[in-house]
Parts: C-alpha cells; structure tokens; sequence
C-alpha cells in the first residue's frame, strides 16, 4: 500500500462528509459576523439614529453568538460520525490486504508490538478528514469569504488581509513543517535510541545492581535523554516562532488596514448615508481580522495534524507490502487438491527442504537444508542453535513461507494443494500463542466450533489444565487482555488444547518452553508430548531444551546457514 | 482532575519557577492586549471625530509598538512553556528512575519491566500538553481574567457585571456536563473497551487464526464491531461534546450581551463611544484563556492519568529511600539489620575469612505470601552445594534475599561458625555492598557490546585473560570475546548466552576474591555434554576456597554436587516451625 491509498481509505465520501464542512463553515461564518456586526453596531449607535434602524443589528448579534456555539456542537458531531462511517471500511480495507501476507510477509521488523502499533495507526487515520481537511476546508472557506466582503467595503483592506492570510498560512504551514519536519525525523531516531537504553536498564537492573554497574548504565541513561531533551526543545522553539510570527501579521493586518482606511473615511453625519466609507465600515474593517485570524488558528494544527497522519499512514503502507514477497507462499492455478480427508493418514516427506524471512537480513535466521519423514506415530525432536533456523522450519512447513527442496504431502508436492488446506492437517504451536481477550470457552472454541463443553472440558484435562480451569470458575473465566491472567506454560497448555480439538494429524511444537521457567520446562515438554502423542498422530517437537530420549523417536539437528 | 495537581509540584521543582516565569510572561501579555485594544478604539474614535492620519501617528506608531511587544511575548511565553515542560519532564524522568533504582530489581521483578519501561518513557510524554498547553493558559486565566474583568468594570460597570457573571458559569456547567460524560461513559466501560479492543485482537491474533484457517471470517466481525463502536462512542460524544457548546456559548452570548447593552446606551448618549469599542474589544479576551484550558482539559487529564503510575513509583520510591547508600537497599528485614555491625572489610572476604555461608531463620514473605519460611542452612566454602526444590518453594525468592533483592527476616551470616545460632561469622548486610557476592542469574540479561564487556561487567579494569579464563571454565571456549551481542541475546545462541551469563559470574568471583558465588538454573539452556562440562568447571571453584551454591533442578547437575538441599514449598500464611530444610550429604563423586 501506500500513503495515497490509506488516507484514500480514510477520508469519508463526500455526501456524508458535506454537511459537517457546512455546518462547520456556518459556525466559523457566525463568529466573524458576531465580531463584524457588534463593531458596526456600537459604532452606528454612537452616530445615535433611532434605535429602529438598529434592532436587525442587535438580533443579528445574538444570532451570531447562538449560532456559533450551536452549529460548533452540531459540525463536532456530524464530522465525528462521518469520521467513525469510514472506520469499518479502513479496518476491513487494512485487514483484508494484512491476510494473504501474514504472518511472515508483513514489512517492517518482527517485533511483537508491530500489530498494536499497527491497530494504533489505523485508528489514527480517522484524524483526516476529523483534524486535516474539514478544518482546513472550513478556515479556508471562511478566510475567502471575509476577503471578499472586506475587499467590496474597502479594496485595499481586503488586499491587505489577503496577502497578510497567505503569509501566516504559508508560515503556519510550509515553514513550520520545514523546521519542525527536520527535527522531528531526528528526535524519532533519538526518542528510540533513549527507549531502547530505558529497556535494557530496566530489563538487566538486577545483573546491573549485582554487578555494581548500574551507576554507569544511568550515566549512559542520561546522555541519551539529555541528546533527546535538547533536539525537543529546538523543535518546539522552531514551532513557537511560526506561532508568535502568525500574532504578528494578525496585528500587522489591523494596523495596516487602519493606515489606509483611515484617509478614505467619509464623515457619515447624523443621517447615516448608507453606502459611503464611513465610521461603522471602519470599525468592522479594521476588527474583523481579529477574529478571521482566530478561525485562521486551526490551519497550523491542521497541519500539524496531517504531520503525524501521514506519518501513521506511512507506517500501515509500509507494513503492508504492495507486491507479495516471494518467500511468502501464494496459492497457485494448480494448487487444487483436497486437503486429505479427516481420519486418512497425512505423511511428511521433506527432502533438502531450506526457507528464509522475506527481506532476511543478518539477524532473521535462514534455514539450511534439512531433511526428513513424518508419519502417524512419529515423534520427531528438532535441535539447533538459536539462529539455525527453527522457527523458519515450523513456518516452512504450515506455508507461512515458501521453501526450496522438496515438501511433499501424502506423496503430492505439498504446492498443489491450497495453503489453508495444508494447514487443516499440519497444525502449529507457536512458541508465544495468542490469547484472545476473551473467556477459556472462546479461547478453544475457534479450533472446533462444533465442540460441546463437555468435549473442552475433557481436552483441558488432557494437558493438565482442568483443575487450573476449574478453579478459575469453569470455562466462562477469561484470559485476560492478550493472556495477561495466564503464564507462559499454561498458555502452551492450552495452545496444545486447540491443536487436539481441531485434531491436527501433523503437529509442530515451536519451543514451547521458550517462556516458562526453567524448572517448569522439562515437566511442561513431557507433559504436552505425552498428550499430543497417539498412533495418528506425527508431533515435531522443536526445542533448544534437552529432552529425554524416551520421549521421542528421532531427532533432528539444525546446523546454522551461515 | 484537579486544576493543579499539587503531586506535580512536590515531584518537580522545576514546575515551580516555570510557573513563575509563565506567570511573569502571562502579566505582560495581559497589558499588551488591553494596550492593543486601547490603541485601535482610539485610532477608530479619533478618526471618526474627523483627525487626519498625520495627528494620528503617534498612536499609530504606538500599535506598531505594541504589535511587535505582542509577538515577542507570544514566543517568549510559547518558548519557556515548552522548555519548562521539557525540562520538568526530564526531572520526573531522573526521578522515577532513582526511585526504581532506589526500589531495586526485587521490586521490578513483581511487575511487568516493559510496562515499566512504557510508563516512563512514552507515558510521560502525554504530561507535555499538561505542562506545554494546559497549565499555561491555566496561568494566564488566574491573571488576565480578573484584570480584564475589572478594566471593563472601570470603565462601564454594567458590561463588568456582565462578564463576572456569565465567566463562573463556564467552570459549573463543565463540571456538570463532565459528570454527566463520566456516568454514561462508565455505564458502558466493559463494552466501550471491549469494542475498542476487538479490532486489535483480531489482528494480533491474525497467525493463530491463520494455523486454524478462521482468518477468511474476519472482515465481517470488524465491519460489525466497528459499526457498534460507532454507536456507543457516539452516544458519549453527544454528552461530551456538550462542554463545549456551553463554553462557546457562555463566551460569545455574554460577548453579544455586553454589545446590545453598550448599543442601547450609546443611543441615548449615557455612554461615549471610545468605552463602548474598548469594552467590546476586552470583553472576548476575558473569556479567551479559560476557553483554551476547556479546550486542553482533557489532553491535560488524560496527561495525569498517564503519569499516575509515575508518582506511585516515585512515591513507593521514597518510602524506601531511607538509605540509599548502597544501591538497591530493600533490606527491611529487622533480623538481618541488627544482626551485627557491619563490616565490609570482613564480608569483602579475603582468605582470612574463609568459612562458607551460614543462612539462618530466613523468610522471605510478598505481601501476605510466604515464599520462605524459617530456612537454615549452610553452604561450606570448598564444596558444591545444589539447592533444588519443586517450582514456587522459595528457590529464588532464597537467591534475591542473598542479593538483598526482597525483604527479608533472619541471618545470612559469612565465615566459620560453630554450632547453630548465633556462633561465628560476620552478618552479611546490605551495607557492606555484595562485593563478597557473585552471581548468575536465571536469565542470561546480556548487555549489548562486545562479549568482553559482559564478561567484565561492573569491572573499571577489565582483565582479558581472566575473562577468557571464565569462559573456558563454563565451557564457552568456543565463544569469541569480541563477539557483539544485542540486549535480546542476538548474535549468540541461547546456550552461549547463558555461558556468557555464567562466565561473568566466574569473572567476578576471581576478580573480587568473592567466598560465594550463586548460579540460579545456570544449565537450562545448555545440552548434556555443555552440562557436564559446566559442573566440572563448578568443582574447580570450589577448590579454590569459595562456597558454591547452585540452584538446579536437572538430576545431572544435583548428582554432580558434594551436598544437596532440598526446599519444600512454603504454607503460605502460616508460619510454622519445622525444619523445611533437609540437608543431605549427596556423596556423589
């Protein structure tokens, strides 16, 4: 994807989002006109006409002043739904071109937070047509209304106001982005080079304090906070200049005005000569750029506010690869076979199978090639160092990457079939399952939607989690945000759960006690091989910690690619 | 919220002079607006009373003047607000930081270090629009509004009424429609963050639901989350945007009010016009600032609710600050405290004091949980000793109170003693520092930099041959010292990682002449030939005088060893008075 295409995405059509803009500009419209026709009013009062001549003007101020506020509440509302009407679209827009990628495909690094982050800048999108055009579209409206209404009461007013709105606009806008945009790229950098500093004080401070270390680790703590204090405070001061420069040319535009204006007043007498230059057309002339400029405010927060969309949108875009990585597997014309039937046989052959990570660098381990067979009753033990390639082997083989060698499935190169339908016979355990934010019952019911409670319960039992689940008050109890209620080995468990009730007859086991405390771990590995055991069922096991031989029937060696 | 969070002022001391710097600034730009106001009703006046442009240019000379006073005093007071918030927020920061530091790791270990790390690093910004936007205009309203307010009143009484009674309206009314958003908005908290949540769930999700082939049915349960998210958000909008429209309206019809009134009055000539312009021309200003704080007000609360967590650490942080002297001093327990003087030289160690570690009575307790209740036991200098016990009997809640991690009642006494209670050997105290301590973590906790620098770590003259010397002992021959590692273990494999954590220990314990040293689970990582090779290297620091204590529960490593303690699960809640620990003499090897 890119930007173009996720704020396209964003911004609602145009019939829902008119009447916010409308309602929007009638408010802005009601502020000026409140200032414009008070002006003209107390100055047309002091002439002292009879107060008849005068009663449209005082209606039409408290119109002003209700309408404003009113058509404000109303513009808030309108452009907030029409904001919110897009959402669904964009998220499904978004999701619908995360899923023939995922999970291996997404661009950017492989961290955990990718997806939050992700989530965060979708939602930040609702910000363009709520923050960006709507008030950008309003205070330009409005801008050009009261120049040409200034411009017919008094030409050279309204070229004075003009060129003053055009400067402050490129000011708030071209000039502040120059500055600030420059800064900004390098306060990203530093802001996570201190986060990055803050996360590996925190992470070691019992080896720093042990080691007596720490003091050292706060001084470097310390530099690169100073380094990201100081390049804020620079920003800010670029920002704070354009800001002061707009209150210039504001007071710059009454002044001027007042300059010409005043020479061309024509004495209006007591009569009130309609149509002339006269006092009351001075006073509004000369204040009403005070509150054009106050409406005018929201065009450097407008842009301000484009700044970080377009940052967010350059982040969905890059995460979202516009062409498919050829590392990611793509069904293709051939890949037609049925997914073996439920209760036949499935067997692995795999012959100099290698794979790596799209845009693999240094640190994404790539698989050297590896060789194997997997069939009903087998229970295969895959060792290496971090780095061989374990986890590419496990996604390797459910088709999350694509592979070089030979993968063959029930004696067919496993490419003939669709991904999904190698998927329904050869399941994974990822080394972090997820939970969803949701009860246990949930939790295991997406495996199997058929299953009854009963059947949850007995497969809870089987990993050892049904005491845990019944103290927790029954399948009803929840999981917590992203697991939070339940360790890492209990999320294993229940991960193992899934895989039974869907009845995977090929299994792959991805470090599961990569997150569980040591003295748990052999317990937990012997625990959920003996439960993902059967006579059809193949379990690959991968793991950096030792298990005993009796548990499992070959083992394979990872030796690193490079 | 409060209109000032007094926490905020007590933990910043910076917020105080920036408050007044702000206040200094918020002064001048109040006279610089009511000079504005006076100087462009005049211009009008006189020029409507007939004057030329050339009798007028002294005022008009006068407004320039002003123009410019305006706009150096909007950068100035936009200037120090964001320094002030900049440099009031790298206060906090250093504090908080003290304040864990000050806490220590047992304190860290009970939480999340990642949501620590957020709170302090990205949660902290969110105080900028608090310092930055909020308490600046909250500054300027103290001052500009009853200045404003009574150069109206001096000059037209009527309009000043109506200004002063329309201004307190603003405060109630956003108070009122503020409860009223609470109230809606807590009845559908549960489902309001349900619905916020769901999108993220399904895309944090999206492998898992891919292994199960569920990804396809996604779309729809988005579109229809999002559409109910819609609904209910817009339901509390329509209450929340209504503070709004009360601040708008209050402003712009008292605004109204004071024009038709001065209106009136100019007709019949009560009053002149130059006081009827000027007034017109204040009255929005009075108003101005408080429709900037109502407009900031909820960045600014939500800014506090994000530092909340802040000021609980940096609070618990000074409870714990009694003395600080030593690092992470979280030794509370009385029994160690008043065990003996401390004596630094003495637990540096030496040779002298040579006798192996004495752990008598000690319990440690989380809250109302006990995770050790009353252990006794001796680890002789000269011999391997494995302490292993199932999960959650206290194994590593016994490793941080040696580190002075945890809290603690009971003695840790070093050197030779007889007899149990209270014979030899010197009380080892937090104060004494934990130089006669080195230690190897469960984890391998790697600092980024050359293997070199972890090996040494701590060490201000780092050895090269003792560091290759360690690595060799823990079996880690085949590890580079210049190998560069990330703080995620990158660059090794789990294995070396955990050789590497090992070897620093070994390092330590050399280098500083250390009589303990502790390896916490230090073959977990490792295969059974990396094993045997790290209990041999265990035996060779215990022949060269040091009590070795290694916490396993692998049968390889507790057969290896000279002695084995064994550790029963702690009855939480209850202190009962039984011998837990067994002390077994394993003549294994």
């Amino acid at each position: 994807m890119n930007r173009r295409e996720v704020v396209r995405l964003a911004q609602p059509r145009l019939r829902r989002f008119l009447p916010g803009v409308l309602l929007g500009l009638v408010s802005a419209l009601c502020a000026v006109g409140l200032l414009a026709t008070a002006a003209w009013l107390i100055t047309r009062a002091a002439e002292q006409p009879p107060i008849l001549y005068l009663s449209a003007a005082m209606v039409g101020v408290r119109a002003f002043a209700l309408g404003r506020a009113a058509f404000r509440y109303l513009e808030r509302l309108t452009g907030h739904d029409a904001a919110f009407a897009t959402l669904p679209e964009l998220r499904v827009g978004v999701y619908e071109r995360l899923v023939p990628v995922a999970p291996d495909g997404l661009g950017g690094s492989r961290r955990g937070d990718l997806l939050s982050r992700l989530v965060a800048d979708v939602d930040e999108q609702q910000n363009v047509p709520l923050r960006v055009v709507q008030p950008l579209v309003v205070s330009g409206l409005t801008a050009l209304a009261v120049v040409v209404v200034v411009s017919v009461l008094l030409p050279a007013a309204g070229l004075i106001l003009g060129i003053g709105l055009v400067l402050a606009a490129v000011l708030g806008t071209a000039l502040n982005s120059r500055v600030s945009g420059r800064a900004e790229r390098e306060l990203a950098g530093l802001r996570g080079a201190y986060q990055a500093e803050l996360a590996d004080y925190l992470g070691s401070l019992d080896v720093l304090v042990a080691y007596g270390a720490d003091a050292e680790a706060r001084g470097r703590l310390a530099e690169a906070h100073h380094a990201l204090t100081r390049a804020s405070v620079r920003r800010s001061l670029g920002s704070a200049l354009t800001t002061a420069l707009v209150t210039l040319i504001s007071g710059g535009v009454t002044l001027g005005i007042l300059a010409v204006g005043i020479p061309q007043l024509q004495p209006g007498g007591a009569g009130g000569g309609a149509g002339g230059f006269d006092g009351p057309v001075l006073a509004l002339v000369a204040l009403v750029p005070m509150a054009v400029f106050e409406v005018f405010a929201m065009v450097p927060l407008a842009w301000g506010a484009w700044r970080q969309v377009a940052a967010s949108a350059d982040r969905i875009a890059a995460v979202v690869p516009d062409v498919v990585p050829a590392e990611i597997p793509v069904d293709g014309p051939g890949a037609v076979r049925p997914a073996p039937a439920r209760g036949e046989a499935v067997r692995l052959r795999v012959r100099d199978l290698s794979a790596r990570w799209p845009g693999a660098s240094g640190d994404s381990p790539a698989l050297a090639p590896v060789s194997f067979d997997l069939g009903p009753g087998d229970r295969v033990l895959v060792r290496g160092a971090s780095g061989a390639g374990k986890t590419t082997l496990a996604h390797a083989l459910v088709r999350f990457l694509e592979h070089g060698g030979r993968y063959e499935l029930n004696g067919a190169d496993v490419r003939e079939y669709p991904a999904d339908a190698v998927r329904s016979v050869v399941g994974l355990c990822e080394q972090r399952p997820y939970l969803f934010d949701d009860d246990i019952r949930q939790n295991l019911l997406f495996a199997k939607d058929t299953a009854d409670d009963a059947e949850l319960e007995a497969v809870l039992d089987r990993v050892g989690l049904g005491e845990w689940m019944r103290e927790r008050g029954g399948l009803s109890a929840r999981v917590g945000e992203r697991g939070s209620l339940v360790s890492g080995g209990q999320a294993q468990r229940i991960a193992l759960a899934r895989a039974l009730l869907a009845g995977f007859p090929v299994l792959v086991l991805d470090e599961p006690t990569a997150n569980v405390d040591p003295d748990r771990a052999d317990a937990l590995l012997a625990d959920l091989l003996s439960a993902a055991a059967g006579e059809d069922r193949a379990v690959l096991l991968i793991s950096h910690t030792p298990v005993p031989d009796e548990l499992v029937t070959s083992t394979v060696t990872l030796v690193a690619a490079h | 919220m409060r209109p000032v969070d007094p926490r905020l002022l007590r933990y910043a001391a910076a917020a105080r002079s920036f408050f007044l710097i702000g206040g200094g600034v918020a002064l001048l730009q109040t006279a610089a607006t009511v000079a504005f106001a006076y100087l462009v009703t005049q211009l009008i006046v006189r020029a409507i009373a007939g004057e030329q442009l050339p009798a007028l240019a002294g005022p008009l000379a006068a407004l320039g003047g002003v123009v410019v006073l305006r706009f150096v005093l909007a950068w100035a007071s936009e200037a120090s607000a964001l320094r002030g918030a900049a440099v009031v927020k790298s206060q906090l920061r250093t504090r908080v930081l003290d304040a864990i530091t000050r806490l220590g790791p047992g304190w860290l270990a009970a939480r999340n270090s990642t949501a620590v790390g957020v709170t302090t690093g990205p949660g902290l910004d969110a105080l900028d629009t608090y310092f930055a936007r909020y308490l600046p205009q909250l500054v300027l309203t103290a001052v500009a509004m009853p200045i404003v307010v009574v150069v109206i009143w001096w000059q037209d009484w009527i309009s000043g009424l109506t200004v002063a009674l329309t201004l307190p309206l603003i405060p109630v009314f956003m108070i009122l429609i503020g409860w009223a958003t609470q109230s809606v908005q807590q009845k559908q908290w549960e489902k309001l963050t349900r619905l916020s949540t769901a999108f993220l769930d399904v895309v944090g999700g999206l492998s898992t639901l891919t292994v199960y082939g569920r990804q396809h049915r996604q779309a729809g349960r988005i579109r229809q989350v999002t559409e109910e998210y819609r609904g209910e958000t817009m339901r509390v909008l329509r209450i929340s945007f209504l503070s709004g429209f009360a601040l708008e309206l209050a402003a712009s019809l008292s605004v109204a009010l004071v024009a038709v009134s001065i209106g009136v009055r100019l007709i019949d000539g009560s009053l002149g016009l130059g006081v009827g312009l000027f007034v017109l021309l204040l009255a929005p200003e009075a108003f101005l600032p408080i429709r900037n704080v109502g407009a900031q007000f909820h960045a600014a609360a939500d800014g506090i609710a994000a530092a909340e967590e802040v000021f609980a650490i940096i609070g618990a942080g000074a409870g714990a600050g009694a003395g600080a002297s030593a690092g992470a001093d979280v030794g509370l327990g009385g029994g160690v405290a008043s065990a003996g003087v401390s004596d630094a030289q003495g637990a540096r160690g030496g040779r002298s004091g040579r006798g192996g570690l004495r752990i008598a009575d000690l319990t440690v307790r989380y809250g109302d949980t006990v995770a050790l209740d009353g252990f006794s036991a001796e680890v002789p200098a000269g011999a391997v000793t494995a302490l292993s016990g199932p999960s959650g009997s206290g194994k590593t809640s016994l490793v941080n109170a040696l580190l002075g991690f945890v809290p603690h009642d009971g003695r840790i006494l070093l050197g030779d003693g007889d007899g149990d209670g209270d014979g030899g050997g010197r009380a080892v105290t937090d104060g004494a520092g934990r130089a006669w301590l080195a230690w190897a973590g469960q984890q391998p906790k790697l600092i980024s930099g050359p293997v070199a620098g972890n090996v040494t770590l701590g060490d201000t003259a780092p050895d090269a041959v003792l560091a290759r010397a360690a690595l060799d002992l823990v079996g880690g021959s085949d590890i580079s010292l210049e190998t560069v590692v990330d703080p995620s273990g990158g660059g090794l494999s789990g294995g070396q990682a955990q050789r590497v954590s090992n070897a620093r220990a070994v390092y330590r314990a050399r280098r500083l002449d250390c009589p303990v040293i502790v390896f916490d689970e230090p073959t977990s990582a490792l295969d059974a030939v990396a094993e045997e090779r790290f209990t041999a290297g265990l035996h060779e620091l215990a022949d060269e005088g040091r009590a070795v204590l290694v916490v396993s529960h692998r049968r390889a490593v507790i057969d290896a060893a000279d002695r084995e303690i064994t550790l029963e699960p702690a009855h939480s809640g209850l202190h009962v008075d039984v011998d837990v620990d067994v002390v077994v003499d394993g003549a294994v090897t």
